[in-house]
């Protein structure tokens, strides 16, 4: 037994000896957090984008910038929220608390963001929302919760002046009840009301989950709109698209598609026959001006991916950098000292525009929000890079 | 806002989806009535029925060809079946296990979660759809897809044939003699175990047809199962476990309801007025509409 005892001692010596060696190593990198949706019934199209805007922003510090704070390389630490709350907060909870991040960003579902703030609150990591426009998300004004997304008061900027210019009277919103389809919805309805837009609304809200919308359709089509708003996220958005194909909505109706998602690549695959003359909102379009950092982006994304980056990609990409910018800044892992950086500093991201988390009244608070623009697409599998842009709204009152 | 015709395109189109979702109902019942289980995982057979007609017509068959595509995705899901319950369910009665039906949840929900996984590690996290090239029908002042009405008259003629099969074959026999009492068709001399395999492929066959026909309609990708099963369990509960026909009638009340729940009263709540007609039955009659009463020693 004494020879297999010692070589036993001499494997646990290794093993504690290589354990203490990637505890020093972790001390050496900086752990950036990113949650997304990587499974139903999140989108998990939108999460892959996301992270692969993220993966290239450790490239990018680790590689270009030689790390941050003094050469320390940083980390990406994936957790799926599944789109689910309850997911998302546990999620958060790990990342913060075991895998001791500096920051958690990549938010998609506006539930999942709401309900991680709250936890956010309590915990004091920093939070960076990717792609998530409920008001409450930054209207609460809790310190750690910042976001880099166009919100909805501002997208319901950008779809009334598309109604105005149109000439659209009646407007049918079909909206699914979670925080971003009640919150667009809401909000339309508020600034309908308050800026006297005249607009006659219609209403119909369906549950997520739901695989038939023929009744909510057909209730629209009785309401003779001159526009339907498309207010669902993932395949909800695109059973909309193909119902209202049947029930005879389209393309006689114009629909205007609240995100950006017929910019993916799948857009086309499911809707080839009946996709032309969708409008839809975008938050990048190649003719805008990229950053320095957001060249790199773009370039190292189609050499990797070899297709064209697109917004979540992108915004991914720049919130990553943002918060490994913050790091270098406070010289610091503390919680507390990035989200002084955060308030206090100005970064770079993809857009040629510099980035201020400012400490504003109402939902603009730690909120910075690309230029809003819609989109249309006039031909059967148009590239999203030369359809026809309708209009470029930049929003925000402070 | 009433008006007769949205009644009426309601109407149909309650009805047409509750023929489609009592597919699914009607392979859980059908596998419970014979092998004694239900098979949480009826989703993920569901699901990989909608991969199969998607690949088939996608890359092999076109378009065209759907109406070949479905038997073989439902042929190829009744398969995999056949060879999962020697592995997963034979156990259950070649060993003397206390306590099957906990058994039964547990391979079946760990079944689920591997199926699930596996497609969205394979699939990824898009959407497919075989597509269609069937025009727009119209029933009555109602326009419905060529492809959900083509899975209506398939679904139908399905129904009909699983019907036939089960009252004037030796097979059917042998499976209501084992639906009645395995013990007593043990003994007509009757290989109870291979009936269960074949009960078992048939089940998760119809699952897999329900998903080949629904694949152009409700799009194909790893979860695609699931809102499917919940409606499928909500019908066998209003009709009754081991109830072919109470399968069918429950899937168009279901329909039915949901729909008009939805046009008339609030459409966030469509799902919550089938839970209230599952309620509403379990209250009148808690083994449902076509349900009996069983002892079990």
């Amino acid at each position: 037994m004494k020879p297999f005892t010692r070589a036993l001692g001499s494997i646990a010596i290794i093993a504690l000896a290589g354990l203490s060696g990637s505890a020093q190593a972790a001390d050496d990198t900086v752990k950036i957090g990113l949650e997304i949706p990587l499974s139903p019934p999140g989108d998990p199209a939108a999460g892959q984008l996301i992270r692969r805007g993220a993966e290239l922003a450790v490239e990018y510090v680790n590689t270009v910038m030689k790390g941050v704070s003094g050469g320390k390389k940083i980390e990406l630490v994936v957790q799926d929220s599944q789109g689910k709350t309850d997911v998302g907060v546990a999620a958060y909870r790990k990342l913060a608390t075991e895998d001791k991040v500096i920051g958690v960003t990549g938010f998609f579902h506006s539930s999942v963001n709401i309900a991680v703030n709250e936890v956010a609150k309590e915990i004091g990591v920093p939070t960076i929302a990717t792609q998530t426009s409920a008001a409450d998300i930054t209207a609460k004004h809790y310190e750690p919760a910042f976001r880099t997304h166009a919100i909805d008061p501002i997208r319901v900027e950008a779809f009334l002046e598309f109604t105005k210019k149109m000439g659209y009277k009646r407007v049918s919103m079909v909206a699914e009840t979670t925080d971003y389809g009640i919150g667009i919805s809401e909000e339309m309805e508020k600034q309908n009301k308050e800026t006297k837009a005249g607009l006659e609304l219609q209403k119909i809200t369906f549950d997520h989950a739901a695989t038939d919308l023929t009744a909510q359709l057909l209730q629209v089509k009785a309401f003779k709109p001159d526009l339907v708003i498309n207010i669902g996220v993932g395949a909800p958005l695109d059973l909309i698209i193909d119902q209202a194909t049947t029930v005879g909505l389209l393309p006689a109706t114009p629909m205007l598609v609240s995100y950006d998602a017929p910019v993916r690549p799948q857009f086309w695959k499911l809707h080839e026959k009946n996709g032309a003359g969708i409008y839809f909102i975008a938050y990048f379009s190649p003719k805008q001006k990229l950053s320095d950092i957001g060249a790199w982006m773009a370039k190292a994304y189609k050499e990797k991916y070899g297709e064209a980056a697109i917004y979540s990609s992108l915004n991914g990409f720049g919130d990553v950098m943002i918060l490994a910018q913050a790091a270098d800044m406070a010289k610091s892992t503390d919680p507390k000292a990035i989200i002084k950086a955060l308030e206090t500093g100005t970064f770079k991201t993809w857009a040629d525009a510099p980035v201020t988390f400012p400490d504003a009244p109402g939902v603009y608070y730690h909120n910075w929000s690309p230029p809003m623009l819609i989109l249309h697409y006039t031909k059967p599998n148009e590239d999203w890079q030369t359809a026809e842009i309708i209009l470029e709204h930049v929003g925000g009152k402070h | 806002m009433y008006s007769t015709e949205l009644l009426v395109q309601t109407l149909i189109a309650g009805v047409m989806i509750g023929v489609l979702y009592a597919l699914m109902a009607l392979g859980i019942t059908f596998i419970y009535s014979i092998v004694k289980m239900i098979n949480w995982a009826m989703g993920e057979f569901y699901m990989i029925g909608s991969f199969a007609q998607y690949l088939l017509v996608v890359y092999l068959l076109g378009p065209d060809f759907w109406w070949v595509a479905v038997p073989m995705a439902a042929l190829s899901v009744f398969l995999i079946g056949a060879v999962l319950e020697p592995i997963l369910i034979k156990p259950m009665f070649r060993q003397a296990l206390e306590r099957k039906d906990e058994y039964a949840t547990v391979v079946t929900i760990a079944l689920l979660l591997l199926l699930r996984n596996l497609a969205t590690g394979i699939a990824g996290p898009n959407q497919f759809t075989p597509g269609s090239n069937l025009g727009v029908v119209m029933l009555g002042p109602l326009p419905v897809t060529g492809a959900r009405f083509a899975a209506f008259l398939c679904t139908l003629a399905a129904l009909t044939l699983f019907y036939v099969l089960l009252k004037r074959t030796w097979w059917g026999l042998a499976l209501r003699a084992a639906a009645q009492s395995r013990i007593g068709a043990q003994t007509s001399g009757v290989d109870i175990l291979r009936l269960d395999q074949i009960a078992f492929g048939v089940g998760v066959g119809l699952a897999g047809l329900a998903g080949a026909l629904l694949a152009p309609e409700f799009q194909v990708y790893p979860t695609n199962g699931v809102v499917t099963t919940v409606k499928g369990f909500e019908i066998i509960v209003i009709g009754g476990l081991g109830s072919i026909p109470g399968a069918l009638i429950a899937g168009v009340m279901l329909g039915v309801v949901e729909a008009l729940g939805a046009a008339f009263i609030a459409s966030p709540y469509q799902n919550v007025y089938g839970f209230l007609l599952v309620l509403f039955v379990l209250l009148i009659k808690p083994t449902g509409l076509f349900g009996e009463r069983v002892r079990q020693a």
